[in-house]
């Protein structure tokens, strides 16, 4: 069981790092799965699989003069479901490549906290990777604490002499233009099912809305509830559901969630954000969301969705990872990256990453690029999936054997040129609670859609002052 | 009369004792007091080497956010609740086991203290669990006297989640004041009730003439470290059951402030509710002790 699972994960990290990318362009916005607690992250599998080259990627990082690394360089890296190993070997290997440099590891799940003080008073580490809670990527922007990285990347080589911004399977994010930090993890929000309970019971698995409400009065009529949600941390919903609704509402254009991130009242208030809430609408009023959802935790959530009482879910690719020691024999991971697009239209897939990024007031600045040039290299790919057990955000061929179905299906939308692939957005933290709030309110039918709108578009206008 | 070196003395020997305390107490209470009003006069994120100094624009934006005015009602929901449901049901239980001999008084009075000995966290997480609408106690209690299984969603709906939580604030309070108040009791002279036994006083009468009026300065304690402790400390219960939720309606005060502290960076906003906290504890210990104030029977 454990086996399958590693391979699930590791094929799932071949697949969306190889996997096409749908709309490259520049978006105005952050990306950070960070923000999500630490508890939402895949659980560390230490999947051992053997073709991928671990060894010290072997070429001596350097500054970009060639000169000799030296000094003191240290790493902030938060420990959370992805864990520490790949962080413990990548550190070792660049240690090892830069004998003159001396590393300092700072890592654990509470060096955010930890650390604070550190960058409250300009002495930070100089390379930080974004992940756990207290640290948001676009809160850190504006703060002023990250380097600004926009003409450096354009150019960077990794340690194989391959571009960076080339090997990325997902573009670093914008900020007014500029890049501050890149993604490091990639993963992908979207709808779980069993896919045994549907062949057991004989239901279409479906492709569109339509299909979707149609199998779930199926499935109401069979004494199963057909959706469950983590209400207590609503950005599940949002993040599976909301958001690639709002996408396929508005044609298949994502930059709506880009202007809705970057605070543009219109946005919020376009017929899209309506037509997506009213899905959500359309499912609260058939009876298909379960009443319990709206105070479970997302352990609860998925525990009732793995004892086949709720039928599907909206959760993160990493979800079989985290529940790995919890799956029922014979239970079959069904998976679509959205379930909210009109038939024919394109299936939207809402990413969700980690990023790393450089100290603005970092002592060694050559150093955090290099490490960076060290990083984001297919070998390093292939390590961080194997030591972290979660896909990686670079583009590589790592052999995807036995890969279970529901990796394959996300693979197969993933790679699909017809998918929209949504880049990574990060709102502001007070609209994206605003957000989470008027959903959870919306699916107990506290509020109306249009009510919603008007509920976030207050929290904007002030998030935009 | 003392002489010159036997005053120094006697002068050195207080102030050993009340030096130290005296630094301790500004190092730990007032410095971090002082820091906080600090704070709430910046818009600051907690993260930014960089604070702008904004005066009381946090109080205004405070007092203008519904927000904060729920997280108070809340937070006196609770208070009183926790007040009259702890004064309640410990007086009751201290009267039980100390007035009435019965063999198992001190088996109840180990079971009943065994909350208090109970992280709060724990309990916030048993509660949970007692409240799941899925595989909860309570719904499964409920499911044996309906036809069809009860799955209500005990903390599910935004106008009364707030009662779901006084339930094991109560719970998790009773031991200690109980215990306090069993103490009180002991210390009543046997002869007051013989007395009133003789005199064919039943008891409720002997409740409210003796015990009560000789116990009252523990139950003033009792109100008002509860009243303090509540005020203070709802936030962890709180945040483990709810996270302030659904939709805010179970915020207090504390769980709005590490909201909008550490998850919404508005650092300068948290520590103005954090001085909010402050002075409403202030003014509320100080109405509390006016209107409790009750002249003292005491023990001849």
């Amino acid at each position: 069981m454990m086996n399958k699972k590693k391979a699930a994960t590791m094929s799932a990290a071949v697949l969306l790092a190889s996997m096409a990318l749908a709309g490259c362009g520049s978006n105005n916005d952050g990306g950070n799965a960070a923000n999500t607690p630490a508890k939402n992250e895949p659980a560390n599998t230490a999947a051992n699989t053997t073709n991928a080259s671990t060894g010290n990627a072997g070429t001596d990082a350097a500054t970009t003069d060639g000169a000799k690394l030296t000094g003191d360089f240290e790493i902030q890296y938060f420990v959370g479901g992805y864990g520490d190993k790949w962080w413990t070997k990548v550190i070792a290997d660049f240690q090892a490549a830069n004998p003159d440099l001396h590393v300092k590891a700072l890592g654990g799940p509470k060096i955010n906290e930890q650390n604070k003080p550190r960058w409250i008073g300009g002495n930070p580490p100089d390379f930080v990777y974004i992940d756990g809670p207290e640290l948001n990527d676009r809160q850190m922007v504006e703060d002023g604490q990250l380097e600004d990285l926009t003409d450096w990347i354009k150019d960077a080589k990794n340690v194989d002499g391959d571009k960076i911004i080339d090997i990325l399977a997902q573009p670093p994010q914008q900020y007014d233009g500029k890049i501050y930090n890149i993604p490091l993890v990639l993963n992908s929000w979207g709808i779980f099912w069993n896919k045994a309970l549907f062949k057991e019971k004989g239901w279409t698995e479906p492709q569109d809305f339509q299909q979707f409400m149609d199998v779930s009065d199926k499935i109401k009529s069979a004494g199963i509830t057909p959706f469950i949600h983590t209400g207590k941390y609503p950005y599940y919903i949002n993040g599976a559901f909301l958001y690639p609704a709002i996408v396929s509402a508005n044609g298949g254009d994502y930059k709506i969630l880009q202007d809705m991130a970057a605070n543009k009242v219109e946005a919020y208030q376009s017929p899209s954000v309506l037509t997506a809430l009213n899905k959500i609408v359309a499912l609260r009023d058939k009876g298909f969301i379960d009443k319990a959802s709206i105070q479970i935790n997302h352990t609860d959530s998925q525990m009732l969705f793995l004892q086949n009482k709720d039928a599907f879910i909206p959760n993160g690719l990493w979800l079989p990872n985290e529940m790995s020691k919890d799956i029922p024999q014979g239970f079959d991971f069904g998976f679509i990256p959205s379930i909210t697009q009109d038939a024919g239209q394109k299936i939207v897939a809402n990413t969700s990453t980690a990023t790393v990024a450089i100290a603005k007031n970092a002592k060694n600045k050559d150093a955090a690029k290099a490490f960076l040039q060290f990083v984001f290299s297919k070998a390093q790919a292939s390590q961080w999936a194997e030591l972290s057990g979660a896909p990686s955000n670079i583009k590589g061929d790592i052999s995807a054997s036995n890969a279970p179905s529901f990796v394959k299906d996300a693979a197969k939308y993933l790679t699909d040129p017809n998918t929209v692939v949504i880049p990574t957005i990060t709102f502001n933290a007070d609209v994206d609670k605003a957000m989470q709030d008027a959903t959870d309110a919306l699916t107990i039918s506290k509020i109306t859609p249009e009510e919603w709108v008007t509920r976030v578009t207050d929290v904007v206008k002030k998030a935009a002052k | 009369m003392e002489s010159g070196s036997a005053k120094w003395q006697r002068r050195l020997f207080i102030a050993l004792f009340i030096i130290p305390t005296f630094a301790f107490f500004c190092l730990f209470t007032i410095y971090p007091v002082a820091k906080g009003l600090y704070y709430s006069m910046f818009d600051w994120s907690g993260m930014s080497q960089n604070k702008d100094f904004i005066g009381f624009d946090n109080f205004i934006e405070m007092f203008k956010d519904p927000i904060i005015w729920r997280a108070i009602g809340n937070d006196y929901f609770l208070v009183l609740g926790k007040v009259v449901g702890i004064m309640v049901l410990a007086t009751f239980f201290a009267v039980a086991l100390t007035r009435f001999n019965f063999k198992l008084a001190g088996f109840f009075r180990s079971i009943f203290f065994i909350p208090n000995v109970i992280s709060v966290v724990v309990i916030g997480v048993l509660w949970n669990f007692i409240y799941n609408p899925q595989i909860g106690f309570l719904n499964a209690f409920l499911s044996l006297f309906t036809d069809e299984k009860v799955t209500i969603t005990w903390l599910g709906f935004t106008n009364h989640t707030i009662w779901m939580l006084l339930p094991p604030a109560i719970w998790a309070g009773i031991g200690f004041y109980m215990i306090l108040l069993i103490a009180a009791i002991q210390n009543i002279p046997a002869s007051y009730f013989e007395a009133a036994n003789l005199e064919g006083a039943g008891q409720w009468k002997q409740f409210v003439n003796i015990t009560v009026p000789l116990i009252w300065e523990q139950m003033k304690v009792s109100i008002l470290n509860i009243m303090m402790t509540t005020l203070n400390g709802s936030f962890v219960i709180v945040w483990i059951m709810t996270e302030g939720g659904p939709d805010n309606s179970t915020q207090v005060m504390g769980s709005y402030l590490y909201q909008m502290a550490f998850r919404q960076y508005h650092f300068g906003f948290g520590a103005a509710i954090g001085v909010l906290i402050l002075v409403l504890s202030l003014i509320t210990t100080v109405l509390l002790q006016r209107l409790l104030r009750h002249e003292s029977v005491e023990l001849s």
